[in-house]
């Protein structure tokens, strides 16, 4: 993937691209909004990863700006401000999602990652497969290996998210905003609890498990 | 320089006002009283000479000039009676009891013109007295003046004493007024300035001062009641400030310090070629994400603390936000052997924001799990008071709170002695208190179900919100 990093903490960028960079993922970097805007001119990126303070052009008005323009590359912003209100801000500027700052690296490259999917998946689908595993979104069913498999409508949901980002790493903190819509911190690893449920009835009796732990990341579920 | 301060006192110039719409309010009474009795005695001894002069015309009128003349003689020498003066064609006196006619223009046909003069006559001692006195005159049929007076003195002296009674009154009033003005300005001001003195002792920064309280019940008490509540407020939330910053330096100084420690440990090692670099990383990732964790709480109520009202509000259905969080809560619920039951009612309505009540029903829900020991239960209930608020709360069988701990469990970082090595920062209570507080809400804390096969007595904490 081609990233653009639009980041004045030239510390912040730097291991921003070195970790993403080990995931393989290519990256320009951006030290301020006007540079962010003249990069985003020049290339063509899967996602755009910038800062809501910047200088010369805060981040908001630079994708404000790309959006009138009619780039629709899918933005991540990220900020120390961790307010609702400056979310939803960022979210109606035209970001796709909303980091908080510190973040760790594996949240940031879920996020990315997932980003760059959505983009990738257009068209409205009506079946998802990941391997034996089969999710009709219409019947609301699910089966593996042909067996049908009873999921609470949260447990669907649930497994809905994590097949459309089928071979990604996931964190508790997307799948709390995604799946339940929260935005808070629960405390305690309920996402864990929900996942262990679900991988009992996805896993067990299967010869292979899908739904795997990823440490220091999240959750992952691989064909 | 006594005086003059005391003269800018409100009190002061409220008397000085009352005094001043007291002064016009009698001179307008005295003035009606002087027209009423003054315009009413000259009016009647009007009405008098008119009789007077009239019988007189009418003796003139049957008997002629000579006739008219013996009756004024005759009149004239009664003791109490009017004033005459007849006068030839030629206006020179012919009879009567005055030297000469008091109005000195002498009518022309047959009008009787009229005149108010004063009168020096002798009193019952002998010495001359000046009165006031009316009198007409008139020209009769055949050329000759006809003067008819009366005294009016007697009648108006009585009412000019009644009036200089008045006026001495009024000034006595006034003097009485100034100095009860100046009494009151004083006791008000003595007060006042005591009040002012708590309010410029707190602004250099002595929040003890306390105004006294007088105990009259009247709106200086309410002042310095509400002035000493205002100031006990500012002390607690000052002390709270304070109370969160130590906590917070303490909380955070504990695993920042581990972290340190742990980073050195590990670099020690790396240096030497031995012990695992990876895992004294990953460990002091966690530390440092704890640290985070516990930061962002802190900020989160402290913004909520800050904020009058709860920002994004939005209508929404209490039972249905509870539902969503009970059901992000059930597993673990069950996980921890707990018997978990939610009990909502149907069509209820708030306005707020969904999200931060999400995350104190969240937080209820966490607290009771973490605390209820394997085979207790914990219950979700969403209701309408009968006062018509939300009650959102949650009951569990853990060991409660102590009533005197209570109060006390709400505030930041305080956990009791025996839940120090449950996880968490004891900033969940904060967070819902700081939630109700911007919501027009609150909080209570009460005992739970009692004990019950070994456990309880519980805990039941609500979150009480204001129905839209």
């Amino acid at each position: 993937m081609r990233l653009l990093v639009v980041e004045d903490d030239a510390e912040a960028a730097g291991a921003m691209v070195r970790c993403l960079g080990e995931e393989g993922h290519e990256c320009v970097v951006a030290s301020d909004g006007e540079a962010g805007l003249r990069a985003a001119g020049a290339g063509r990126f899967d996602v755009m990863v910038v800062d809501r303070m910047l200088p010369k052009r805060d981040g908001v008005s630079m994708v404000q700006m790309l959006r009138k323009e009619g780039d629709q590359t899918p933005v991540l912003f990220l900020s120390a401000l961790g307010e609702i209100n400056h979310r939803v801000e960022g979210l109606q500027a035209g970001g796709d999602d909303y980091l908080v700052k510190p973040y760790a690296i594996a949240e940031l490259v879920a996020r990315v990652e997932a980003l760059a999917r959505r983009r990738e998946t257009g068209s409205v689908q009506t079946l998802l497969r990941v391997g034996d595993l089969e999710m009709d979104l219409i019947g609301r069913e699910v089966r593996r290996q042909g067996r049908e498999i009873d999921l609470q409508p949260r447990e669907f949901q649930l497994l809905e998210f994590l097949m459309r980002h089928a071979g990604q790493s996931v964190t508790r903190t997307m799948l709390l905003e995604r799946v339940w819509e929260y935005h808070f911190d629960p405390q305690t690893n309920v996402i864990d609890v929900h996942i262990s449920r679900l991988r009992s009835k996805i896993d067990k009796g299967f010869d292979r498990a899908m739904l795997t732990t990823v440490r220091g990341a999240g959750y992952r579920l691989d064909a | 320089m006594r005086l003059p301060r005391l003269v800018r006192t409100t009190p002061f110039r409220l008397t000085l006002l009352f005094l001043g719409l007291f002064a016009a309010g009698a001179g307008l009474f005295l003035g009606y009283i002087y027209i009423a009795t003054v315009g009413e005695a000259a009016r009647a001894a009007d009405a008098a000479i008119q009789r007077e002069a009239s019988s007189l015309e009418a003796v003139y009128d049957s008997g002629g000039f000579a006739a008219l003349n013996e009756a004024v003689i005759e009149r004239s020498s009664s003791t109490r009676g009017f004033l005459y003066l007849v006068m030839g064609r030629d206006g020179q006196p012919v009879s009567g009891d005055v030297a000469a006619s008091p109005i000195k223009d002498l009518p022309k046909g047959g009008t009787r013109s009229w005149a108010s003069f004063s009168l020096t006559e002798p009193d019952a001692d002998g010495a001359m007295v000046k009165s006031a006195a009316r009198g007409m005159i008139e020209r009769l049929s055949g050329g000759e003046y006809l003067f008819v007076g009366d005294d009016v003195g007697e009648a108006q002296g009585y009412v000019v004493k009644i009036v200089n009674a008045l006026w001495g009154a009024a000034a006595l009033v006034i003097v009485l007024g100034l100095a009860g003005g100046v009494l009151v300005a004083r006791d008000v001001s003595r007060n006042m300035s005591a009040l002012t003195d708590v309010i410029n002792a707190a602004r250099l920064g002595d929040l003890e001062a306390r105004a006294k309280v007088r105990g009259a019940g009247d709106e200086l008490d309410e002042l310095a009641n509400g002035l000493n509540d205002m100031l006990d407020r500012l002390n607690r939330s000052i002390a709270g400030l304070r109370h969160a910053g130590d906590a917070i330096a303490h909380d955070l100084r504990s695993p920042l310090t581990r972290l340190r420690a742990r980073m050195e440990a590990a670099l020690l090692d790396a240096e030497a070629g031995r012990g695992d670099p990876v895992a004294a990383l990953r460990q002091a990732l966690d530390d440092a994400d704890g640290v985070l964790r516990t930061f962002g709480a802190v900020l989160a109520i402290a913004r909520l603390e800050a904020a009058a009202s709860a920002p994004d509000q939005s209508l929404f259905d209490p039972a249905e936000a509870a539902a969503d969080v009970a059901e992000l809560y059930e597993p673990v619920s069950e996980e921890r052997g707990l018997d978990f039951a939610a009990e909502l009612a149907d069509g209820l309505s708030v306005r707020g924001n969904r999200e931060f009540v999400a995350q104190a029903i969240a937080n209820l829900l966490d607290n009771a799990i973490k605390y209820t020991p394997t085979g207790g239960a914990v219950m979700l209930r969403v209701r309408r008071r009968a006062s018509g608020d939300v009650e959102v709360s949650v009951t569990d069988t853990g060991p409660g709170v102590p009533e005197g701990d209570r109060a006390r469990v709400v505030e930041r970082f305080v956990r009791l002695e025996n839940s120090r090595n449950a996880p968490g920062a004891g900033l969940g209570l904060s967070l819902v208190a700081a939630v109700a507080r911007v919501h027009g809400g609150r909080l209570e804390l009460d005992e739970g179900p009692g004990a019950v096969d070994g456990q309880g007595p519980g805990l039941r904490v609500a979150l009480v919100l204001p129905s839209a």
